[in-house]
């Protein structure tokens, strides 16, 4: 079952002599459960993919379907409910809310819903990623790395449909890149999540089900 | 040949105790004038915390940095920038160019700062070299990205510093441009018989310099 | 879910304490703003309203006089009325020494409502007992205190009474002329034969019922009484007729704001909204910029527009609740310090001025919701900034605004100064907002500047009195009054005194006619009309010509006029225009009984006559009657230009326009004056000091008025001088202080934007100081971007001032008489001076405090 399917995607930035073909027409098929790595050079284009199939930008052509459905059909609004449900997020620089503890950073996505979490499931999320003792404690007071974790598990706590991850590990060294995407890998399998994600790291990119090598905008074998 | 760079014993320590973080673990360089060296390591080697004690940009815990003889750590704020715009030129991963002078002004802006004429024909040299005639006014939101790093590296080479600092400069560049930028900074390297020192973690790019320096853990491994 | 969010907005709230601080200071300043005018606005009308109330002795609504008891019933049980007071006048005392009384049967709500309640001691019960003034209590002979024997004395329809009476109360007098002595209804049920109605047969008022009332609405009042009368049963209009019922509206409670004055109050309103927007709206759009990326990741990880927006406004309430309250304080304060200074511009007549305002509950209100309004249109766009900027936008947002221009003739050298001033294009609305404040600060203050000195002290002063000093009855300083009467003439021994003391030189008394000489008038063929009315104050009838001037009448139905008897000092100081303009041979001429000198009213403007009163010119002559006889020719043999000396004294013309209204002005030699009226009565004696003397004679002046002759008082150039220059203090307060606010706002967001592009182009900074700006480069960029802020304002500000100046401001400054246009520029300058020496010290002290870290650090902000 593919979750994720885009059709001739592309988007372009500027126009005349200064534009920019960051996505040059991709067809990509994600399936449900599996890690994805999307790999390639700095301007190769991985990053505005993400964000078209986070629904963070429209594509200038093509289609981006998500669990089903066709993201260009969604207005403004739909699209922010959609990414708040249907989509998990992870940046390389964690992007945590500084002022709010790490239980509250958790659990903001369903706050902005309405919903209560699954306290269940957090507790065992949060057990899984190392942060049972950390969850009162502010971002700052945390390593790099158990801030990535703390936003690793903001992006599994509302069970999305896909986790987006763009260079999770990008600001960390060795060891902890290591760590880290042993545990996003684990998290995701265990809550059977799909995962996409970015690196210019070969090692992390093996131990992906799918790697999808990316080239001025356009995928490569 | 002489020594234009000499690093001995840099260490670089975060914090203390159990979390204390080395960043560099006791590095000792020498880069003699007019090559080309790369420095590679993955994220979180440490090579960009060597290239910012090298520019004098940060201060080691431990160790010193000579270059064309001055000893960085003992010139103070002031004494370090004006240092800095005469014998070091950088090229960021990100340009950082000032958006509000044009291609032209920002190449001889780290003159102007030291109060010095531009040398006309050498620019125009270095203009012409890195295929940017033409674009001498146009402004930098106007210019690509291999376009913007071309000027960036014009900016290093036109005070003629002593040695230029490149931190991944192909870093946010698509692999065509890239290595057009790379082939650049050999041309430069060798017609003006420049010293220049990159850090990278791609080996492809790294392969490019005369010599190649490995750095892992904080440490030059061989 | 909505814990979640207060919790985030609290917390994230708390994290940015400076950007909130200024935010509130921002807030509470146009809080005072609107505060201070809101106060000054009610503070001046309820000051005025209570001045003029206490002037006429009355805070009614409305006065009904002559009607029955039936009537006066039917009006107490009126559904217009609110509360009704009882007076049945009986008469004026006739043993009082200078001092008028009137006696009159009140009750309470009648005396309430016109300051007659006693302060010390009771309301009268028994029919013995009296309440009257401190003032009337001295001139009967005794002390004022609870439990005096007095003897009153009155006479009606030609019978005499005398009374023996007790003071019951008494109260301190408002006016130190007349007041009122009452009794209680139970003296008009002992005296029954005095108080019989005969009003439909005599017109007399004793025995009828009038009343002090106040209503609901005072909506349609005079509509409304009209038709109160008629339900009475009463004729409101026909004066003649037996059932007349005289209804009057009080002027005095029902001050209405006059159109200038509305829109003085509404472009001030207006001017302070603007410069709260430019201020509020500044820092929430900074604000809102250097959380962009905050937002661009709420936005992100899914919350909505509506989340967001709920988010910035919930934020925007609570800096207003901090910063409204401290506002509304402050400027309520401010208005309440600065009213005295602002009704003394207005009120330069007036001797007794209530300048006060109570804190009500109107003026927070406005003023809250004033400013509450300013913080919603100012943060209207920056909300919408937040909320709509699609997320990755916002994590790629760097201000680097002006992307439209994509290339530019490059310098040969980047010099500071001018990437300084490319640094200013950034961002092109906030740069604006930043000038337009600033040049409106130089603007205001230059034209506030020049308005203050082209007031023309001198003129004013030389319009209101000719001498030093000039010694009146006490009513001609309420322009409501005026002098009128042979009563109200000084006193010989008033004017012994005064000529008497050290320094005095040139004093000289003038004569004035009276109502009371109606048996003497003019004729010179001027032609009236039919219409007549009688004058309430003067009690003489009117008439008018064909160009609707107004003339009063005598006894015999002739003009009666405004003569003078003057000296040949006074004639030598007044303006002679046409004719014998010279002074001493006009005199000896005027005395030899060879004619008369005429005066004209001026246009204060220019002083040039006013055509429309130059009834007669030189040559032509003029028959004097008297007791219906003429008895004297006399030509006019010269004109002069009158001045508000001339007429009565300062500004004040109610005399003469009670008497000969519009009519002739003219002027006779004493002696000759003397030969026509019968009591002479001298109204104003003015006189010259010796170098030196002045503050002598004041003092002495204020003393003598307050212990010796009461009625009396006097105008000095000095005073005068005071008067115009209070008006000239006021233009310059007022307009400073809305040029300081807006420089202030200016200033503020300067401060402002310094900072946040010192925290938002840290990247930036630290790559310049990478390839080798020095700390001193990097501070002299910034104070030359300040520079620039400050030139512009200043540039413009400089051209904008002296257009304005010697456009609007003098075509404003020429329609008003006191203001000869004088331009200055030295407001704007010194204004610029500050500004410049400020725009360069904030930015670096912005950088001392803001810029810190190590260039490592500062580089590594991620992009």
């Amino acid at each position: 079952m593919d979750i994720v399917r885009t059709q001739n995607l592309k988007k372009y930035f500027g126009k005349g002599s200064g534009r920019v073909r960051a996505v040059d027409g991709v067809d990509l098929c994600v399936e449900k459960g599996k890690l994805t790595a999307i790999i390639g050079a700095s301007g190769s284009g991985k990053t505005t993919l993400l964000n078209l199939i986070g629904g963070l930008c429209q594509p200038t052509e093509g289609t981006v379907t998500v669990d089903g459905v066709d993201l260009g059909t969604l207005r403004e609004d739909e699209l922010t409910v959609f990414r708040r449900r249907k989509v998990g997020f992870v940046f390389q620089d964690y992007r945590l809310v500084p002022e709010l503890t790490v239980r509250e950073n958790i659990l903001l996505p369903p706050a902005l819903d309405g919903s209560l979490p699954d306290a269940v499931f957090f507790e065992e999320l949060t057990g899984l990623l190392g942060l049972g003792e950390k969850l009162d404690c502010f971002p700052g007071q945390l390593s790099g790395g158990g801030q990535q974790c703390a936003a690793i598990a903001r992006a599994l706590i509302t069970k999305p449909s896909v986790i987006l991850a763009d260079e999770p590990t990008g600001s960390f060294d060795l060891k902890t890149s290591q760590n880290v995407a042993g545990l996003l890998k684990m998290t995701t399998e265990i809550c059977h999540q799909t995962l996409i994600m970015i690196t210019h790291n070969p090692q992390i990119a093996q131990l992906a089900d799918q790697v999808v090598h990316l080239q001025d905008g356009r995928i490569v074998k | 040949m002489e020594c234009v760079l000499r690093a001995v014993g840099l260490k670089k320590y975060y914090g203390s105790g159990d979390t204390q973080v080395r960043a560099l673990d006791g590095v000792d360089l020498e880069i003699e004038q007019g090559k080309f060296t790369a420095i590679i390591g993955t994220s979180g080697s440490g090579k960009s915390t060597l290239l910012n004690m090298l520019g004098g940009l940060d201060v080691p815990t431990e160790g010193s940095v000579q270059i064309d003889g001055t000893e960085l750590a003992k010139l103070s704020g002031e004494q370090a920038a004006i240092f800095r715009r005469k014998k070091i030129g950088f090229v960021f991963q990100n340009y950082n160019l000032i958006p509000v002078l044009t291609a032209w002004e920002n190449i001889v802006f780290p003159l102007s700062l030291d109060g010095q004429k531009p040398d006309l024909a050498f620019i125009m040299e270095v203009v012409k070299l890195l295929g940017l005639e033409g674009k001498s006014d146009t402004l930098p939101n106007n210019l690509s990205g291999g376009q913007q790093q071309r000027v960036a590296i014009a900016r290093a080479l036109a005070s003629r510093p002593a040695i230029i600092l490149a931190d991944e400069p192909t870093g946010n560049l698509d692999s065509k441009t890239s290595d057009d930028v790379m082939g650049l900074l050999q041309m430069s390297s060798r017609t003006f018989r420049q010293t220049i020192v990159m850090i990278t973690h791609n080996p492809e790019i790294a392969q490019r310099a005369d010599r190649i320096v490995r750095i892992e853990d904080g440490r030059i491994v061989v | 879910m909505e814990d979640m969010l207060k919790t985030l907005m609290r917390r994230s709230f708390a994290a940015s304490r400076l950007r909130n601080g200024i935010a509130v200071l921002a807030i509470a300043l146009t809080a005072v703003l609107f505060t201070a005018i809101t106060t000054i606005v009610i503070g001046t009308m309820e000051s005025f309203t209570l001045t003029m109330q206490m002037q006429k002795m009355s805070r009614s609504d409305g006065e009904l006089r002559y009607m029955t008891a039936a009537q006066f019933e039917a009006l107490r049980r009126s559904e217009l009325i609110e509360s009704a007071g009882l007076r049945m006048p009986v008469a004026y005392l006739d043993n009082a020494l200078r001092h008028n009384i009137e006696f009159d049967v009140e009750d309470e709500t009648q005396a309430a409502l016109t300051f007659c309640m006693p302060t010390h001691g009771t309301v009268p019960g028994g029919p013995n007992e009296v309440v009257a003034s401190d003032t009337a209590l001295r001139s009967l002979g005794v002390e004022p205190e609870v439990g005096a024997e007095i003897e009153i004395a009155f006479s009606v329809r030609g019978q005499d009474y005398a009374f023996p009476m007790v003071v019951s109360g008494w109260y301190e007098a408002l006016n130190s002329q007349i007041s009122v002595m009452w009794a209680s209804t139970a003296f008009r049920d002992s005296h029954p034969e005095i108080f019989c109605n005969t009003y439909r047969e005599d017109h007399n008022m004793t025995g009828t019922y009038f009343s002090e009332f106040t209503v609901h609405s005072t909506v349609g009042l005079e509509e409304n009484l009209r038709g109160l009368v008629r339900s009475l049963g009463g004729e409101p209009e026909d004066i003649s007729a037996p059932d007349y019922l005289a209804a009057v509206v009080n002027r005095a409670t029902n001050v209405q704001p006059s159109l200038f004055q509305t829109g003085a109050v509404i472009a001030f309103a207006v001017l302070f909204m603007l410069c709260g927007y430019l201020l509020i709206y500044n820092v929430f759009d900074i604000a809102v910029m250097q959380d962009i990326r905050r937002f661009g990741l709420y936005r992100t990880i899914g919350m909505s527009r509506r989340q967001v927006r709920m988010l910035i406004n919930r934020q925007a309430l609570w800096l207003s609740c901090a910063g409204i309250p401290v506002g509304l304080l402050a400027g309520f304060f401010v208005g309440r310090m600065t009213l005295p200074m602002i009704m003394g511009m207005v009120a330069t007549e007036y001797r007794y001025l209530a300048a006060s305002v109570s804190p009500s509950p109107v003026i927070f209100l406005t003023a809250a919701a004033l400013t509450g309004l300013t913080v919603f249109f100012s943060t209207r766009k920056p909300v919408r900034a937040a909320a709509d900027t699609p997320p990755i936008e916002a994590f790629r947002y760097v201000e680097s605004g002006g992307g439209r221009r994509t290339s530019r003739k490059s310098a040969l050298g980047a010099s500071i100064p001018r990437l300084a001033r490319f640094n200013l294009g950034r961002s092109r609305k906030r740069t604006c907002f930043i000038i337009l404040s600033l040049m409106l600060c130089v603007v205001l203050l230059n034209c506030a500047g020049t308005a203050a000195d082209s007031m023309d002290v001198e003129k004013e002063t030389a319009f209101m009195i000719r001498t030093d000093f000039a010694v009146v009855n006490a009513v001609s300083s309420s322009n409501m009054k005026g002098f009128t009467r042979r009563a109200e003439a000084l006193q010989k021994k008033t004017i012994a005194d005064i000529a008497e003391r050290p320094g005095v030189t040139g004093g000289t008394a003038v004569y004035k006619n009276t109502a009371e000489d109606a048996n003497v008038t003019y004729d010179f063929g001027h032609s009236l009309t039919e219409e007549a009315y009688v004058d309430e104050y003067s009690g003489l009838t009117f008439a008018f010509d064909d160009v609707y001037n107004s003339y009063g009448l005598g006894d015999d139905g002739r003009m009666i006029c405004n003569v003078y008897g003057i000296e040949e000092a006074v004639l030598s100081r007044m303006d002679l225009r046409e004719g014998e303009t010279d002074a001493h041979a006009l005199y000896e001429k005027m005395s030899a009984g060879e004619g008369v000198l005429v005066g004209v009213h001026v246009d204060r403007r220019d002083m040039s006559l006013i055509p429309r009163l130059e009834l007669i010119d030189v040559g032509e002559t003029i028959t004097v009657y008297k007791d219906g006889a003429p008895v004297m020719e006399l030509p006019v043999l010269a004109k002069a230009a009158l001045n508000g000396d001339d007429v009565e004294i300062g500004f004040t013309v109610n005399g003469p326009n009670v008497i000969g209204g519009d009519g002739l002005f003219l002027y006779l030699p004493a002696a000759v004056y003397e030969t026509l009226y019968d009591v002479p009565s001298v109204y104003k004696y003015s006189f010259d000091v010796e170098e030196g003397y002045e503050t002598e004679m004041t003092a002495f002046l204020e003393d003598y008025m307050e212990h010796v002759d009461t009625g009396i008082n006097y105008l000095s150039a000095q005073t005068a001088r005071e008067g115009a220059e209070g008006t000239r203090r006021m233009i310059r307060f007022v307009g400073g202080f809305v040029g300081l606010i807006f420089g202030l706002a200016g200033i503020l967001n300067l401060m402002n934007t310094m900072i946040t592009t010192i925290l938002t182009r840290r990247h930036e900074f630290a790559s310049m100081e990478s390839v080798g700006m020095t700390r001193r480069q990097l501070t002299e960029m910034m104070v030359w971007e300040g520079l620039c802020y400050a030139a512009g304002a200043c540039l413009s500000g400089l051209v904008l001032s002296v257009a304005l100046n010697l456009t609007l401001v003098r075509r404003l400054v020429g329609s008003m008489w006191q203001f000869t246009f004088r331009f200055t520029l030295a407001p704007a300058l010194l204004a610029c001076t500050a500004l410049l020496v400020i725009s360069a010290a904030v930015p670096v002290f912005a950088l001392r405090l803001f810029h810190k870290g190590s260039i490592v650090e500062q580089l590594r902000i991620a992009e």
